[in-house]
C-alpha cells in the first residue's frame, strides 16, 4: 500500500508505543525507521526483520556503559535493537565531540544497526560531523560506512566487501561511531585497498529518494502495515456508553 | 528591513509567558488579522487568485460531484466535491461517524478521470479510505438543517432569507475534521516548504475550507431553482458575504497543542510581536478614530453573537458590557504617544479576560503594515532537540526558573490527578475520563506535561545529591524515561510560548480554552460550546466572497476588512432585489 511519511512515522510511533516503548524512545525509533524508508533505505523492511526480537526484548535491560573517559565511550548493548534506548548513546558522542572536539563512541552488541542513521541525521543536523562503521558479515566479510557532513541530514553511504579478510575475524555486533565538532570526516576508500565496492549511496541519491517519496508516497508490504496497526491498537482504550460521553458531544447532529 | 525584523533583533516588551500562556487568558483570545483565514484572503488577493468552476453535476437533490480550479501565480489546484445523502440516523459531528452530508479534497494540479474516479471512491469514506497523495486537504462537512431547509425555501420562493438565521448559525455547512499532512495517503506537509502558496500552517486547509464555503453558496442556489425555477433567485451578495462556514470540534485539538509545542510558539510569539509593535506605535487622532471604529464594530457582533452556553453568554455579555467603558475612555484620555501602552494598562486593571484580549486584536487590526509580513512566520522546522552536555545543576536552575508553574501544582490529591486524557478504540477519538472511576489511565495519553516535568525535576534533584557534576546526558543513561521530557525543557526554554502553563489533570481544568486557543490562529468567531468539550465555530463569516476575489480588488485595504462581521440589514422589498438564479458567478 501507499503511505505517507507522516503517516509512516505516526503509525511507528503508536506501534512502538504499543510495545512499550518510553514516549521519547517510541518518538525517536518512529524517526530512524521513517527516515531510511524516506531515504530509500528500507526501514519498514528492517523494522519487520527485528520485530520479533524486539517484541521479546527485556525492557528493563538498558544500554550500559562499561568505560569511559573524555574522548571515549563503550557501551554493551545488551544485544538490543538499536531502536530502543540506543540515541542516548549517540548523544553521549555528540556531548563528547563537543567538549573535546572529536569522540570514539563504541557500541557492542546491538542489532538492526542499520536503523542508526536515522537518529545520527538529527545529531549532523546539529551541526556534528559524524562517521559511522560497522561489519554486516563475517563472511565474506564485508563493512558499511556511514558519513554525515555537519549541517547536513543525509550522508553518503558505502559498503564493500574486504577480500583479504584478517585471520582474527571474531563476529562483531557492534557499532563505531566517530564525531568530531570541526573536521569532516567523509568516508572516501583508499584505491589501494582490496576492497570490491558493493553499494555507494550518494546524498545526491538519497535525497532524490526523499523528495520522491513526498512525491508519490511510500510503498509498504500490507503485512507489516496491518500488523504495526495491531501493536498501535494496544495504547487505545476499549470504548464503552461511559467513555463515549468522555469526548463531550452528542451522539447526532441534526439541527 | 521590515518592522518585525527590527523586532526580532531585540525582542524586548514581549508579555511574559506567564501570562500569556494561561489557560484561562489562551482560552480568552480572538482572532487577529494575523489568524489563518485573514491571512489567506490577502494573500489570495494580493497575487490574483482566480477561481472556477469547471463542473457542477448536482441532481435536484443537491447531490453529486462539483469541481472548482484554484489558481494562482504559481500553481493550479482544484476542489473536489462530493455530495451525497445521508440519513439523519448517521448524521454525527463527531469522528466516529462514517458518512457525511459532503466530503471534498483539495488537488494539487490537475484532476484527470482516474483521479477523479479514485477520489470518488476513496474521499467519500474519509478516514477508511486510502487518499491520493497529490490530494493536500481531505475533509468533510455536515448541514445546518435548518439554515439549508430556511435557505433553500426561501430562495425557492424568491425571497431573500432572514439574515438572522446566520446570526444564529453562520452558516449552511459545518466541517468535522480537516485532514492534512499525510493523513490516510494524503501529500506531506513537508512537500510543501517550498511552495509558495500553502507553505503556511494551515493554509491549505483554510484554502479548502474557503471553496466549500463558495460550493455551499452555489448549492443551495442551485436547489432552490431545481425546486421552483420560475420563482428561485440568488442569494443577496450581503448575505453570501455573511455566510461562513462551521466547524464542530472537540478534544483532538488538544494533544495537536501540546505535541507541537514549537509550531504553537511560533503562532504565540507572532501574535504578542505584533501586539508589541502595535503598543510602539504613535497614534494620531485618525487611529484613534480607527480604534473607536474596531471597538463599536466588535461590541456589536459579540452582541449578535448567539449561543445556548450559559458560561460562554455571560463572557460575551461581560465584553460588551465592558467596551463602552473602553469607549469612554477611548475618547476622553489626551492623545499621548504611550496612549496604546496606557490603555493596555488601564485594561488589565479593569476588563475582563476577554474583553483584555479584544482590546489587543484590534490594536493589532489597525498597523497592518507594521504587523502583516508576521504572517510568514508562523511555520517552524520542530524538532525537540536534547542538549546532552548542559550541566545537569544547570538543567535544574533552567526548570525552577522557567517551569515554576510545573512545579507548584499538587499532583498528589485527588482534585490535581482528576481526569487523564486517552484515545478510544473508536477511531482514536480523544476522551477525557475520570482516573479513579473510569478504566483505561494505564494507557493515558502523556499531554499532562506539569506533572512530568515535575516529575523529572525530583529525579534530577535526586541525581545531582550523589553526582552533583553530572551532565544531562549522564542523567538519562541512567534515567532514560526522562528524555522527551528534559528535550522539550531545554528546547522550550528558547521558545517559552511553547507549553501551556496549567495542570491538564485539574478537575477544574477547562478543556474548552484549548479548543479556543487554536481555533483562535484558525480565524474562529462566533464561539458556540456545546459542552465543556465540544465547540462549533464560524470561519470566514463576512469574507469576501470568490466573485470579489476573481474581480481583483484595487482596494486590497478594504478588501482585508471583515473582521468582526454584523447582521445585515433585512431588505424591505426583498423580491425587487431578488436576482434570478441562472445569474449566478460561478
Amino acid at each position: 500500500m501507499n503511505v505517507s511519511y507522516n503517516e509512516l512515522q505516526g503509525l511507528c510511533r503508536k506501534a512502538f508505543s504499543g510495545i512499550g516503548f518510553e514516549e521519547g524512545d517510541a518518538a525517536d525509533a518512529a524517526d530512524m525507521v521513517a527516515w531510511m524508508q524516506c531515504h530509500g533505505l528500507h526501514g519498514v523492511e528492517q523494522l519487520n526483520r527485528g520485530l520479533d526480537y524486539l517484541l521479546a526484548e527485556d525492557p528493563d535491560a538498558l544500554p550500559r556503559l562499561i568505560y569511559q573517559d573524555g574522548d571515549l565511550a563503550v557501551l554493551d548493548g545488551q544485544g538490543h535493537s538499536v531502536l530502543r534506548s540506543i540515541s542516548l548513546a549517540t548523544e553521549l558522542g555528540f556531548a563528547k565531540a563537543r567538549a573535546r572536539g572529536l569522540s570514539v563512541v563504541k557500541i557492542r552488541r546491538c542489532h538492526n544497526r542499520q536503523l542508526i542513521m536515522g537518529y545520527l541525521s538529527r545529531l549532523a543536523g546539529r551541526g556534528m560531523n559524524i562517521t559511522a562503521f560497522w561489519r554486516n558479515a563475517q563472511v565474506p566479510l564485508t563493512e558499511q560506512v556511514v558519513g554525515f557532513r555537519a549541517g547536513h541530514t543525509i550522508p553518503e553511504v558505502r559498503v564493500y566487501s574486504v577480500r583479504d579478510v584478517p585471520e582474527e575475524n571474531e563476529p562483531n555486533d557492534g557499532i563505531t561511531l566517530v564525531m568530531a565538532n570541526h573536521v569532516e570526516l567523509l568516508p572516501s576508500l583508499g584505491a589501494d585497498h582490496d576492497l570490491d565496492l558493493l553499494a555507494h549511496h550518494p546524498e545526491s541519491e538519497l535525497l532524490a529518494c526523499r523528495q520522491l517519496a513526498l512525491r508519490e508516497g511510500i510503498q509498504v508490504e500490507d503485512a507489516i502495515w496491518t500488523r504495526l496497526k495491531e501493536l498501535a491498537h494496544r495504547i487505545l482504550v476499549e470504548s464503552s456508553e461511559a467513555s463515549r460521553s468522555g469526548a463531550g458531544a452528542g451522539e447526532h447532529d441534526n439541527d | 528591513m521590515t518592522s518585525a525584523d527590527l523586532l526580532s533583533a531585540a525582542p524586548l516588551g514581549l508579555r511574559p509567558a506567564d501570562e500569556v500562556m494561561r489557560l484561562e487568558r489562551l482560552g480568552s483570545l480572538h482572532a487577529t488579522r494575523l489568524s489563518f483565514v485573514r491571512s489567506l484572503v490577502r494573500q489570495m488577493a494580493r497575487q490574483r487568485w482566480q477561481i472556477s468552476r469547471v463542473r457542477f453535476d448536482l441532481n435536484a437533490e443537491g447531490h453529486g460531484t462539483a469541481v472548482y480550479r484554484l489558481q494562482t501565480p504559481h500553481g493550479r489546484y482544484h476542489g473536489v466535491m462530493f455530495a451525497q445523502p445521508l440519513d439523519d440516523a448517521n448524521r454525527s459531528d463527531r469522528v466516529i461517524a462514517e458518512a457525511w452530508d459532503v466530503t471534498f479534497g483539495l488537488v494539487e494540479g490537475d484532476v484527470d478521470d482516474t483521479l477523479l474516479a479514485q477520489m470518488a471512491a476513496n474521499v467519500p469514506l474519509q478516514e477508511a479510505g486510502r487518499q491520493h497523495p497529490q490530494v493536500l486537504v481531505l475533509s468533510r462537512a455536515n448541514k445546518s438543517l435548518r439554515n439549508f431547509a430556511h435557505f433553500v425555501d426561501a430562495l425557492a420562493r424568491g425571497e431573500q432569507p432572514d439574515p438572522a438565521w446566520l446570526t444564529r448559525v453562520g452558516y449552511l455547512y459545518r466541517t468535522t475534521a480537516v485532514y492534512g499532512n499525510g493523513k490516510f495517503g494524503l501529500a506531506d506537509f513537508a512537500r510543501l516548504i517550498d511552495n509558495p502558496d500553502f507553505r503556511r500552517p494551515f493554509s491549505a486547509q483554510m484554502a479548502g475550507v474557503y471553496l466549500l464555503r463558495h460550493f455551499s453558496i452555489e448549492q443551495v442556489e442551485h436547489l432552490a431553482a431545481a425546486r421552483a425555477p420560475h420563482t428561485a433567485c440568488a442569494l443577496d451578495i450581503e448575505l453570501r458575504r455573511y455566510l461562513g462556514i462551521g466547524n464542530s470540534t472537540g478534544l483532538g485539538m488538544a494533544p495537536f497543542l501540546i505535541n507541537h509545542p514549537q509550531l504553537i510558539a511560533q503562532w504565540v510569539t507572532q501574535r504578542e510581536t505584533a501586539l508589541t509593535l502595535a503598543l510602539r506605535q504613535a497614534p494620531d487622532e485618525a487611529d484613534r478614530e480607527r480604534l473607536i471604529a474596531l471597538t463599536r464594530r466588535a461590541m456589536q457582533h459579540l452582541a449578535e453573537t448567539v449561543t445556548e452556553d450559559a458560561e460562554q453568554t455571560e463572557r460575551n455579555a461581560a465584553t460588551v458590557a465592558a467596551l463602552p467603558d473602553v469607549l469612554t475612555w477611548l475618547a476622553s484620555v489626551p492623545l499621548e504617544t504611550d496612549i496604546w501602552q496606557q490603555l493596555v494598562e488601564w485594561s488589565a486593571r479593569t476588563l475582563p479576560l476577554e474583553a483584555q484580549e479584544l482590546i489587543n486584536t484590534l490594536l493589532i487590526e489597525l498597523y497592518p503594515d507594521q504587523v502583516d509580513a508576521l504572517e510568514e512566520r508562523m511555520g517552524v522546522e520542530e524538532n525537540l532537540d536534547l542538549e546532552p552536555d548542559m550541566p545537569l545543576m544547570r538543567l535544574r536552575q533552567l526548570i525552577e526558573t522557567h517551569y515554576g508553574w510545573a512545579l507548584a501544582h499538587d499532583y498528589a490529591s485527588r482534585e490535581g490527578t482528576y481526569w487523564f486524557w486517552y484515545r478510544s478504540a473508536e477511531k482514536e477519538e480523544p476522551r477525557l475520563g475520570v482516573r479513579h472511576a473510569e478504566p483505561g489511565a494505564d494507557k493515558e495519553m502523556p499531554i499532562a506535561i506539569g506533572p512530568r516535568v515535575a516529575r523529572t525535576h525530583q529525579a534530577i534533584c535526586d541525581f545531582l545529591e550523589l553526582h552533583p557534576r553530572a551532565t544531562v546526558v549522564d542523567f538519562l543513561l541512567e534515567y532514560p524515561r526522562h528524555k522527551e521530557v528534559v528535550r522539550r525543557i531545554q528546547t522550550l526554554i528558547k521558545a517559552p510560548y511553547g507549553d501551556i502553563h496549567a495542570n491538564l489533570w485539574h478537575r477544574d481544568m477547562k478543556p474548552m480554552h484549548l479548543l479556543r486557543t487554536k481555533l483562535s490562529f484558525f480565524g474562529a468567531s462566533r464561539f458556540d460550546p456545546k459542552s465543556d468539550r465540544w465547540v462549533r465555530i464560524t470561519l470566514f463569516q463576512g469574507a469576501p466572497l470568490v466573485e470579489e476575489l476573481n474581480a481583483e480588488p484595487q482596494d486590497l485595504a478594504d478588501f482585508d476588512d471583515w473582521s468582526f462581521p454584523l447582521e445585515p440589514a433585512r431588505q424591505g422589498d426583498v423580491h425587487a432585489t431578488c436576482r434570478q438564479a441562472g445569474g449566478v458567478v460561478s
